[in-house]
């Protein structure tokens, strides 16, 4: 029998499967300290998938890099479910301190990006507010043994004991996982740096900060090319700045930036060296209805994401996620309210910070459905073939073997139904900022402050 | 509306000043939010102000009194001494001012009022922004900067809160 604190389950391999409202999704693993005193480096700062789901990587705030492997010795057994379990962890940016600012240059990693596999070894690009590391993730599980001048332990032999040779073999040993940096991508950034992207040729990347964006070539650290850039003359007259930005999936030419006002623009690298000038801008007009105080601040858009068939991107703001056409740039095809009920509540939002957060959300495998975080632990799935919503929670309590999340539903206001839970009860401190879907299945990945919990699909 | 929006602008300035402090540098993007919120709420307070003394203009104005001005003066005079608590605290004097019937209110404190804002054009307790190179300049920027200059009452004359220039910012610890 399996332990109780294992969830294995019953779990049939579906292709890109739906994840809408008629499948029903069931805790697989957290990963993370139980106590409630977070440290605060152990808070999870970015969660990604690589592009086949096997490995998922998170980074935290202080530094670390921790990776996750899908177990794939039951995969031929289709009834039981593959667990992700720690592959590698490693410390990928140490705190520095910039002397001729007075600054120091916070140690979290802001995003992971995986590159396409090419062989053996697995790549990704982990970076900070300054500078962009090139990761190489290799496995060894063999080594030489029988060297001729050395003992096993490493000592040199005593040349004159030596009475025979023999030729060193490799034997098998412990998987070992080892992490090095390939590349340091250094000191090409002003302002913070918020988004990386992998372009599709496999080559070049681009990294974007709150004013400009950099396109590198893998290989070449020593230079990069600025091509975008929107710092103002005069610094008086800034009114908007680089929220995030990303390559498109296919074309190899074309990336969006959104930015501080709730604007997209897609670029067009073959249009000029320097892509100030947008092919493209997405903007919805605002409703007058809803301006307050915090209008400019709830519009400011903190993530962009293309579909996977390039055909699409969604954006993230503080009460919304939109899905865009790329091809219709004055209004989005879809608006979901993500917690509509914060509305009235945005001056508290604004006096406990939590206004500022920057929520991202990801695509399933299909692009059928969108999700995103929001407080009290809970998560949104925005079914778009469907239509339909459900809000679920990450929570401990929810930890039991075979254990199928129940939809939340949160009251805005007047008489409080039975099992839900009214807007003053959230707990603000428990957000879910990163939340990522695995490219081929239903699993999902979901970061509350310091755990991590996985997510998968209950097969009936 | 207008004790909303000063709340709003003292509460936003407390976070400006913090955000100086906060590892990792100063943070563009949280700063120009912070600015242009305290922007939108400097407005709204200065339109109710205006339309306050436009219905006041209405009224047959009263000779200047002595006494009453002196609570205005403490508004004017050291603004940057207060804590955001304080400065939060502080629209009582409005606030009470808003409660009573605009009609029976002091006639001497609603002149005294009237002068000041003529004088400023900023509410009192923004701190004087960084003292620029050429000041015809920085009168033409007046409508589209973040920040404006008070009428001198500030001590910190070097102080600024216009955070954008990320680059020259140097954090004190």
């Amino acid at each position: 029998m399996w332990p109780v604190t294992k969830c294995n389950w019953r779990f049939v391999v579906s292709g890109a499967g739906g994840g809408g409202n008629d499948v029903q999704w069931c805790f697989s693993q957290v990963k993370g300290a139980i106590d409630d005193d977070v440290a605060e480096a152990d808070i999870i700062s970015t969660v990604e998938f690589n592009h086949s789901g096997e490995l998922l990587a998170t980074g935290d705030k202080g530094g670390r890099v921790v990776i996750f492997q899908q177990e794939t010795e039951n995969k031929s057994q289709s009834q039981f479910r593959s667990e992700y379990n720690v592959y590698s962890t490693f410390q990928s940016h140490e705190p520095e301190f910039d002397y001729l600012k007075s600054l120091e240059i916070e140690e979290k990693i802001n995003k992971i990006r995986w590159l396409p596999q090419k062989n053996a070894a697995q790549f990704l690009l982990s970076t900070n507010d300054k500078t962009i590391k090139l990761w190489k993730i290799s496995e060894r599980d063999k080594r030489p043994e029988g060297y001729n001048l050395k003992e096993e332990d490493g000592r040199y032999r005593d040349a004159a004991t030596i009475t025979t040779l023999r030729v060193p073999v490799f034997r098998p040993m412990d998987l070992m996982v080892e992490a090095s940096p390939r590349r340091v991508f250094a000191n090409a950034h002003t302002y913070h740096i918020n988004s990386i992207s992998v372009n599709s040729d496999n080559e070049t990347y681009l990294s974007a900060d709150d004013l400009r964006i950099n396109l590198w070539h893998l290989e070449i650290t020593d230079r990069s090319f600025n091509i975008v850039d929107i710092k103002p003359a005069n610094m008086e007259e800034l009114t908007e700045v680089i929220t995030a930005a990303e390559f498109h999936p296919h074309q190899c030419n074309t990336f969006v930036y959104s930015s501080s006002k709730g604007t997209i623009r897609l670029c067009d690298m073959r249009a000029s060296a320097l892509c100030d000038k947008h092919s493209k801008l997405f903007e919805e007009p605002e409703d007058p209805s809803n301006r307050s105080f915090f209008s400019e601040i709830i519009s400011s858009i903190s993530d962009v994401k293309f579909s996977h068939n390039g055909r699409y991107m969604m954006t993230r703001d503080y009460l919304s996620v939109k899905i865009w056409d790329l091809n219709m740039e004055n209004r989005p095809v879809e608006t979901y309210q993500v917690h509509e009920y914060l509305r009235s509540k945005l001056c508290s939002l604004y006096e406990n910070d939590c206004i500022f957060d920057k929520f991202e959300c990801c695509w399933n495998g299909n692009d059928s459905v969108v999700m995103t975080g929001s407080y009290n632990n809970f998560f949104r799935m925005l079914d778009r073939s469907q239509r339909r919503d459900v809000t679920l929670e990450a929570s401990r309590e929810s930890c039991k073997p075979r254990q199928v999340l129940k939809p939340r539903r949160v009251c805005a206001g007047g008489k409080r139904k039975k099992d839900e839970i009214s807007v003053d009860s959230l707990d603000f401190n428990k957000k879910i900022l990163h939340t990522a879907w695995h490219p081929q299945e239903n699993i999902i990945a979901v970061a509350t402050t310091n755990n991590l919990y996985i997510f998968q699909e209950k097969v009936n | 509306m207008d004790v909303e929006a000063k709340r709003i602008m003292a509460l936003s300035i407390s976070k400006l000043y913090s955000l100086r402090t906060q590892r990792g540098g100063l943070r563009l993007h949280r700063s120009l939010l912070l600015s242009m919120t305290m922007r939108a709420a400097r407005d709204i307070y200065h339109t109710a102000q205006l339309l306050r003394d436009a219905e006041e203009e209405q009224v047959v104005p009263c000779a200047p009194d002595a006494a009453t001005e002196e609570p205005m003066e403490i508004t004017k005079d050291s603004p940057q001494t207060l804590t955001p608590k304080e400065v939060a605290m502080k629209p009582q004097e409005p606030i009470d001012a808003v409660e009573d019937d605009k009609e029976n209110r002091c006639a001497s404190e609603r002149h005294s009022r009237k002068r000041h804002c003529k004088t400023a054009i900023e509410p009192d307790f923004l701190p004087l922004k960084k003292a620029k190179m050429d000041t015809d300049e920085e009168k033409q920027h007046l409508p589209g900067e973040v920040l404006r200059t008070n009428n001198g009452n500030s001590y910190r004359q070097a102080e600024s809160l216009t955070a954008f220039p990320a680059n020259r910012a140097i954090v004190a610890y």
